[in-house]
């Protein structure tokens, strides 16, 4: 005996029913339509443009020092002086993400100091090889008109691939209210300068102000740091 | 404590605590040893203070009460209170680095230094955190090269002064200033003068911000994807220590480490940039073999198969050339193939442009500390150290400006130090072993040569002084013999007794290979050939081998089968270029282990692709004896592989085992074998600040007979100069990124007093005249040449001076003459132009 020992088991569940529930594509269980997404859900990334055309992205390696998972690889070139990608001198001459190892968490977008790479709420691609997994430069910019390249394994819906762009990040630094509503990302290719989201709640930050105020003191002043470097 | 007790520190109170300094010690240093960082920029530890930046404000109490003082201008007095951490010091921080930051822009993502920044570090650490300046910013055109191998961005210039101090203190090329005043001070190059400085690198590595960037590191990388391992600079006989950087498996930088007994934290131009040659796409990258006039790639099975074939022949008849590229392990293990296994005593790591391997080797040797130690005089009987052991020359030079050493030269050419020089005899080629017996006799009264009795007596009082004595000596000169340095080295050691020896060859690992044997009659560790057992070694060679120009000879006669290149290129780098041409095209066959296609390899029947410098770990060995380590910091291309397993294998391919299949291995085996390196401890190689210096109680009784007499020619020549640049048409130069443009074309150089005795003026040209071989090269004329003599480095392009020169001649002369088709200024728009220039 012993190696028919299981078997019993096996043939029990033949039986049963199939408990697996296929993916549907992110529907509900009675429509055909796709559930909404929430709108600083982290799906894939995109390169950004600025409404001239010029990329973004200045190939400064910060989103790839970075990242945590170490999926990004950036090398900077100096901009060809009589067809400059981006404005300054240096830009983005190789850029990949390897998206068998990127978990979404966003900081590349935090740590970009032109706001170049931010995410869309694409999540819907499933790949059959490697290669496929690894995005190149040329697959994450974004097109003529702004929009993010559509590769044919992912799942796009009407609609979804507007909100894509710098406008995605944290909205205040430090999460303050006197930021809210007020622009702090650049303009962008198709869009013009996105106008600020009312959302955030000032009840909400105006709360954990009151709560610890001294603590959120030195938080403000760290990201004003940051902040302050970022956008020149 | 009595008064008459020496005071050896100096009381006094950092942050309440009671501490003591060195006596003259500068605060700033006196904290840091003390655990205390005071923020700095225009400070450096190795050049002079000057107070620019005040980053390093302090308040100190001198009893006068508190008040903010520089802690880099301020030596530490007795009783004095520092304050690094008080209200004060801390509001001058703030205040300090709002200044710096008003003009300072904010590109922080595309600046090479961003990541690595003092100005960024302090601004974080020290600084305010927020601006009150809300103005425009200062603008400039963005960078701007002041070479072909810095660029200036004067927009991030914080005009600390360490880039210029550089340029005048350290290597005395004051090519860089600041040019107009006020809130637009810059730093900038003469007009059309390029800040064109064998040691321009090191500005970009000790400038606090990111406004002097090298051009070949650009944009390659930032500082947090680099990997780094430290290592040694092989590319002259120094042994700088560097720290190797890679990112992504290629080598993107070398920096320059501060070793107190090598370097100083200083780089040659070279040093620094020569890692380029490793990501050249022409790198040999699978071995090759020649079949039938066509070179096809091979595996390594057949490859050795091939070579191991060519080498069962007699063993008088096979001959070795090179090895000074490779670590001291590979020398050793190609040392035990050719002389242990093979039995061929016919190697030589030198090229006809080195020393013979006794002198060499059996000399009293000194450090470099104890060559520039101050109040010494140092003997330079060599080349130009500039061009050739260049951060030598930066401490040659600092002991000459600073620590009061005294220079004796006795060179064919004034040198870069010769304005330095408290003597310059000028001995014409052939003559100065005959001006240091002058010397050496007392024989002051009259001249010899061209040198004048006067400047002899100097040269006799200052060597006779009583003050150490050190002499660096090495080949001034490729078209004379190396008989003369031999000699005149001798007659120093008869003056002066206990005087010390530095030798200033050139070559990479040459004194690692000379020690490892790789040189006629010698065996690993300064051991002379006795024709007895070897430590573990099978046999040794059954006869006194034959230096590099007597197995080019001997090839010509038909005298060798097959000869070994040892990453040597005698077609591009022997003395005599159309010996090699006709020594390497008679020789039935060629074993070639290189890293690179050159003119010898191409020739090769069967070339083996060795892995480069950075690719592999090993020891090298300095011009002192200093042994430190060389490590891999990237992976070799395609097959390349070190150089002793190149050996091992090719070893089991004829037969026998060489024993050792680690690096440790082998290292045990040196050790136990080659008499000096007993106790070398290589844990201690590899981790000492310094690294060890081989301790050997040579001093050997070198016959040296007595000095050849002052040749006499047929009268009517010019007695040729031939030496080499640091920027020449070499391989490693030629393939690494940026350099290859460097080199100058070449030029004849002549004493002025000539170029008007043979009315030359106004011409561009001369004519060369070796009865057998006539060219039109153009000269220069320059008044670091003596009459008489004619200077022309080797290997440049346009002309390659080697072509003039014939080995085994004790000098060589050349016959100048007009040109004989005219160019004269009149005709020639070019000229009219530099005459302007002028
Ligand atoms: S989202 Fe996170 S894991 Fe993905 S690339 Fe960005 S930093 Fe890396
Ligand atoms: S951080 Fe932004 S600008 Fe820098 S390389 Fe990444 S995407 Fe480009
Ligand atoms: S270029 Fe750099 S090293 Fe030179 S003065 Fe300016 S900040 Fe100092
Ligand atoms: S470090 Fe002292 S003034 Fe600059």
């Amino acid at each position: 005996m012993g190696y028919l020992d299981g078997f019993p088991v096996t043939f029990k569940k033949i039986f049963e029913g199939v408990t697996t529930r296929q993916y549907r594509g992110g529907r509900d269980a009675t429509t055909e339509d796709k559930a909404p997404k929430p709108e600083r859900l982290h799906g894939r990334h995109v390169l950004n443009r600025y409404e001239d055309g010029m990329e973004k992205c200045i190939g400064c390696e910060l989103c790839a020092g970075v990242c945590p998972a170490k999926c990004i690889y950036v090398r900077g070139a100096d901009n060809p002086p009589d067809d400059p990608k981006s404005p300054g001198e240096r830009y983005g001459y190789v850029y990949e993400i390897n998206y068998l190892r990127c978990i979404h968490c966003d900081l590349c977008v935090e740590a970009c100091p032109t706001e170049a790479i931010t995410e869309t709420k694409l999540f819907e691609f499933s790949f059959t090889n490697r290669d496929d997994a690894i995005y190149t430069k040329d697959e994450l910019l974004v097109g003529d008109d702004g929009m993010p390249q559509h590769m044919p394994w992912e799942d796009w819906r009407p609609g979804e691939d507007e909100f894509t762009s710098g406008w995605m990040r944290a909205t205040a630094p430090g999460g303050k209210a006197a930021f809210e509503g007020k622009v702090g990302w650049s303009g962008e290719l198709g869009y013009g300068v996105r106008a600020p989201e009312a959302g955030q709640t000032a009840v909400e930050i105006e709360g954990t102000e009151g709560s610890s105020s001294s603590g959120d003191h030195d938080h403000d002043h760290d990201d004003s740091h940051g902040h302050g470097g970022g956008h020149h | 404590m009595t008064s008459t007790e020496a005071v050896t520190g100096v009381p006094f109170t950092l942050n309440g605590k009671d501490l003591e300094a060195d006596s003259g010690e500068l605060l700033i240093d006196a904290a840091e040893r003390h655990g205390v960082h005071i923020p700095r920029f225009c400070y450096h530890p190795r050049m002079k203070p000057v107070g620019m930046c005040r980053m390093c404000l302090v308040e100190v109490d001198t009893g006068r009460g508190p008040a903010l003082q520089p802690s880099c201008m301020l030596p530490v007095t007795p009783e004095m209170k520092v304050e690094t951490e008080s209200e004060a010091t801390k509001e001058a921080q703030d205040g300090v680095l709002e200044f710096l930051l008003a003009n300072h822009p904010l590109d922080c993502p595309v600046c090479d230094k961003g990541g690595e920044c003092p100005l960024q570090d302090n601004a974080y650490a020290f600084g305010p955190g927020e601006t009150r300046f809300v103005e425009e910013k200062r603008h400039y055109e963005k960078p701007i090269p002041i070479s072909d191998l810095v660029h200036l961005d004067r927009e991030r210039c914080i005009l600390c002064d360490r880039c210029t101090r550089f340029a005048s203190e350290v290597a005395g090329d004051s090519l860089i200033h600041f040019i107009d005043r006020g809130s637009q001070t810059q730093v900038n190059t003469f007009p059309d003068h390029p800040f064109a400085s064998y040691f321009s690198g090191n500005t970009v590595q000790i400038c606090p911000v990111g406004a002097l960037t090298s051009a070949p590191y650009r944009f390659k990388a930032r500082p947090w994807d680099l990997d780094a391992v430290e290592s040694t600079a092989a590319v002259d006989t120094t042994g700088a220590r560097v720290v190797l950087q890679s990112s992504q498996d290629k080598l993107v930088r070398v920096v320059g480490v501060d070793s107190d007994a090598v370097n100083w934290s200083w780089l040659s131009d070279k040093d620094r940039f020569s890692y380029g040659a490793n990501n050249s796409t022409e790198r040999i990258t699978e071995p090759q073999i020649k079949s039938g006039g066509s070179r096809k790639p091979a595996r390594w099975g057949d490859a050795l198969k091939q070579a191991a074939g060519a080498l069962r022949g007699p063993a008088d008849r096979i001959a070795a050339i090179g090895g000074s590229r490779m670590s001291l392990e590979s020398q050793y293990a190609w040392s035990k193939l050719l002389k242990g296994v093979l039995g061929t005593d016919h190697v030589n790591a030198q090229l006809g442009d080195g020393l013979p391997a006794a002198l060499v080797l059996g000399v009293d040797r000194a450090t470099i500390a104890e060559a520039c130690e101050p109040g010494g005089v140092i003997v330079l009987v060599g080349p130009d150290p500039k061009e050739e052991v260049p951060t030598l020359f930066l401490r040659l030079r600092h002991a000459l400006v600073e620590d009061g050493a005294s220079l004796i030269e006795l060179t064919p050419r004034a040198t870069s130090l010769s304005n330095l020089a408290d003597v310059r005899l000028a001995a014409t080629p052939g003559t100065a072993g005959q001006v240091m017996a002058a010397l050496a006799d007392g024989r002051l009264d009259d001249e010899v040569g061209t040198v004048a009795s006067a400047e002899l007596a100097k040269a006799h009082e200052l060597l006779t002084s009583g003050r150490p004595v050190t002499m660096v000596f090495g080949r001034a000169n490729l078209a004379e013999s190396a008989r003369y340095v031999a000699d005149a080295v001798g007659a120093l050691r008869r003056l002066v007794p206990e005087a010390r020896f530095l030798p200033a060859l050139r070559r990479g690992n040459v004194h690692g290979a000379l020690e490892m044997g790789l040189a006629p009659g010698f065996l690993p560790g300064g051991i002379r050939n006795r024709r007895t057992n070897f430590g573990r070694w099978p046999s040794t060679p059954e006869f006194e081998g034959k230096d590099t120009d007597n197995v080019l000879r001997g090839c010509l006669n038909g005298d060798f089968d097959t000869v070994i290149l040892l990453g040597a290129d005698p077609l591009g780098d022997f003395p005599d270029q159309k010996l090699a041409a006709e020594a390497l095209a008679s020789v039935t066959n060629i074993i070639s282990v290189d890293t690179f296609l050159n003119e010898s390899s191409a020739l090769a029947d069967v070339i083996l692709p060795a892995a480069m410098w950075g690719e592999y770990d090993g020891t090298f060995c300095n011009m002192e004896r200093r042994l430190s380590p060389m490590r891999a910091k990237v992976t070799a291309p395609g097959r390349c592989r070190p150089d002793w397993m190149i050996a091992a294998e090719l070893s089991l391919a004829i037969g026998p085992d060489l024993g050792f299949v680690t690096l440790d291995e082998l290292q045990a085996e040196l050790s136990s074998s080659a008499g000096s390196f007993t106790d070398v401890s290589w844990d201690e190689v590899a981790s000492a600040d310094d690294g060890p210096v081989l301790s050997t109680d040579r001093n050997w009784d070198l016959e040296f007979g007595d000095p050849a007499d002052l040749p006499t020619g047929p009268g009517y020549g010019f007695r040729l100069i031939v030496d080499r640049k640091m920027w020449d048409m070499g391989t490693t130069t030629q393939q690494a990124t940026g350099l290859g443009g460097l080199a100058q074309n070449a030029a004849i150089r002549l004493a002025p007093a000539d170029v008007q005795l043979m009315e030359l003026v106004g011409h561009e040209v001369v004519a060369i005249d070796q009865g057998d071989f006539q060219v039109e090269v153009p000269f220069v004329s320059d008044p670091a040449v003596i009459p008489r003599t004619a200077w022309m480095p080797a290997r440049l392009p346009g002309f390659d001076a080697r072509q003039l020169v014939a080995a085994g001649r004790s000098i060589t002369q050349v016959r100048l003459h007009l040109p004989d088709r005219d160019v004269t200024t009149g005709s020639s728009g070019s000229a009219e132009g530099s005459g302007a220039n002028g």
